[in-house]
């Protein structure tokens, strides 16, 4: 008598991709992205816990060189407003650290840990898992520009001066969701540029501080300052906060009104995000067509 | 036959009768190679001219935002000697951010991307000749950006510079003692770097960006508070930034002393001599350099003991 052959579990089905092969409902790919975002969250925020050596290498060192500025602007003899400009852009500078460094480069870094692999064969979206990158670092750059802005309008005498503070608020939010949506598609750029995402991180910097105005009105720029406002997130959520924090103030020249920056801002918000999405399925289609993309050392 | 295994003979490295000469020849060699593989990681990722301007970007940007900043405040009428004043601080500061960050990114990057600390740390060579190979060049690039940033501030904004006028030998000394200083500020990061998680990435340039604010790199130290200008006083960079501008711009404007300042207050001179700037440098930096290397040996133990070196982190 001979045994029936054993059947797998396993049912082999054509499928585009691991979320197509998963078949499941709306509400589980909801809810396991949902689990993605707080799972790659999680190792940032945990991890501050676990090394506090970050509260005096990125909190308390930065807000000196925050302070450098400031006292550049003293040793000039500039107006009070100055120093309120450089303290407001210390306090930016976090952001733009995080979506550089924690988000822009991280997926070349995660393809040298071995995980980006693991992401791409997962049923989950790449935005979830960059999304849950965004939140982790967002606590640690949120302390630090409270610091920032704390500490250095008690120690300097900043005083803001507000009167659309729902305008300022939202301002800010929109300088983030653009700041991050940039920093989803730098994150696909940077890993098809393979080992160039650091040098490209540490290309950026300098420049983009310059061109977006973080120690001085933008506007002061002429048509470098208007080019920045039409690409960098940076530079018009700057713009618009100076003047929508200093209010009735000589010195605060803005390029545009702060409506008008507003309303670039969510342009470039929903063009960015949209753009990364497109990205994203580009690189997905590469690592699994290819099966290149997530091989490290190249 | 000699009783040493085959791979002690084919080095006299881990050879425990070596001669002097031959642990000298053994370190070079390992600095050599270390220096070398350090020029390809930090080079051999873009054609020559794309490296060259990612060499001189940082610096360079750095440099024109605090001249903008000067030329914004005075309406476009600069005090030359300022300019300048600011133009060579910041050059200048390129080398103390490659520097620094050359020694304690290359920790950072054997342990956590290339996963070679732990082969590097047990290979017959001292691990702090191995980082002083790899940290090399990027001390290097950061001196190739300061020059170009000199000769920019020189040629496009303005600032007065005469080739006959420069005192050589305090030149030499000056960047002689900075120099060292600046490696042993980097092997303390380094020290630093062994102990911590990968995310510290960024601590480099952090601990350069707050030294910035103590040393007087782009303005005087009169304008901080007497405390701070103390910290800046023992600071080794500051009395390097002081010597080398001195040696480069006879005529510039002093950051130690002036009207206002700690050190005429208590020394009664509008700014230090030539000779007692040489003296103070060799001094502070002499304490900074053996205070790096006890730190430095005592977390070479401790991050053995705990088996940091083959430590990977993820964030």
């Amino acid at each position: 008598m001979t045994a029936a052959p054993s059947r797998s579990p396993y049912v082999h089905r054509p499928s585009l991709s691991p979320q197509d092969a998963a078949e499941w409902p709306a509400r589980r790919v909801l809810v396991t992205n949902l689990r993605t975002i707080w799972g790659r969250a999680y190792p940032r925020v945990i991890g501050m816990m676990r090394e506090p050596s970050w509260l005096f290498f990125e909190i308390l060192l930065p807000f000196l060189t925050t302070s450098a500025f400031v006292f550049v602007y003293r040793a000039l003899a500039a107006p009070p407003e100055y120093v309120g400009f450089v303290v407001l852009g210390g306090a930016m500078t976090a952001f733009w650290l995080n979506v550089m460094w924690l988000m822009a480069a991280q997926l070349y870094w995660e393809k040298d840990e071995g995980n980006l692999e693991l992401y791409f064969a997962a049923p989950i979206s790449m935005m979830s898992v960059l999304l849950g990158m965004a939140i982790g670092g967002l606590l640690m750059s949120c302390f630090r520009a409270a610091v920032v802005l704390l500490v250095g309008a008690v120690l300097y005498g900043v005083v803001f001066a507000v009167d659309q503070w729902f305008l300022l608020l939202a301002v800010f939010f929109l300088t983030l969701t653009a700041l991050y949506g940039l920093g989803m598609v730098l994150a696909t750029l940077f890993l098809l540029w393979g080992r160039e995402a650091w040098h490209m991180t540490q290309l950026l910097q300098e420049p983009v501080y310059f061109v977006s105005g973080l120690n001085f009105p933008v506007a002061r720029l002429g048509v470098l300052g208007a080019a920045a406002i039409s690409v960098i997130p940076l530079a018009v959520g700057l713009d618009a906060m100076r003047q929508l924090a200093f209010v009735g103030s000589p010195e605060t020249e803005g390029a545009l009104p702060p409506e008008v920056e507003a309303l670039i801002l969510i342009a470039m918000a929903v063009f960015f995000i949209a753009l990364a999405r497109f990205l994203l399925g580009v690189i997905e289609r590469m690592a699994r067509q290819e099966g290149k993309l997530t091989m490290r050392g190249s | 036959m000699s009783a040493l295994p085959e791979v002690a003979r084919w080095s006299t490295a881990s050879d425990p009768h070596r001669t002097r000469r031959q642990e000298l020849a053994q370190a070079w060699l390992a600095f050599r190679t270390a220096a070398k593989l350090g020029f390809q990681i930090e080079a051999n990722w873009a054609d020559p001219l794309p490296f060259l301007i990612y060499a001189v970007i940082k610096p360079v940007f750095g440099a024109l935002m605090l001249v903008f900043m000067l030329e914004i405040i005075s309406g476009g009428a600069a005090d030359q000697s300022f300019r300048a004043f600011i133009v060579i601080g910041s050059a200048l500061w390129s080398f103390v951010v490659g520097g620094i960050a050359g020694f304690a990114l290359s920790v950072l990057e054997d342990r956590e991307r290339y996963r070679m600390l732990k082969y590097l740390y047990v290979s017959p060579n001292a691990i702090l000749t191995v980082l002083l190979g790899r940290g090399f060049w990027r001390l290097g690039i950061g001196g190739f950006g300061a020059a170009v940033t000199l000769i920019l501030g020189v040629v496009a904004l303005g600032v007065p510079f005469d080739v006959a006028r420069i005192d050589w030998l305090l030149l030499a000394l000056g960047m002689a003692l900075g120099l060292l200083s600046i490696i042993a500020l980097g092997m303390l990061l380094a020290a630093v770097a062994m102990q911590t998680r990968q995310d510290s990435w960024q601590y480099p340039e952090a601990v350069a960006g707050a030294i910035f604010l103590v040393v007087g790199a782009v303005f005087p130290l009169a304008v901080l508070p007497g405390v701070v200008q103390v910290v800046g006083l023992i600071t080794p960079l500051t009395w390097w930034l002081e010597m080398v501008r001195r040696a480069l711009f006879p005529d510039i404007t002093s950051a130690i002393g002036g009207p206002g300042s700690l050190y005429t207050e208590l020394t009664g001179r509008a700014a230090p001599g030539s000779a007692e700037g040489i003296i103070v440098l060799l001094g502070t930096t002499a304490l900074v350099t053996l205070a790096s290397l006890w730190v430095f040996r005592w977390s070479e133990l401790r991050a053995k003991e705990k088996g940091l070196f083959d430590l990977i982190t993820g964030s």
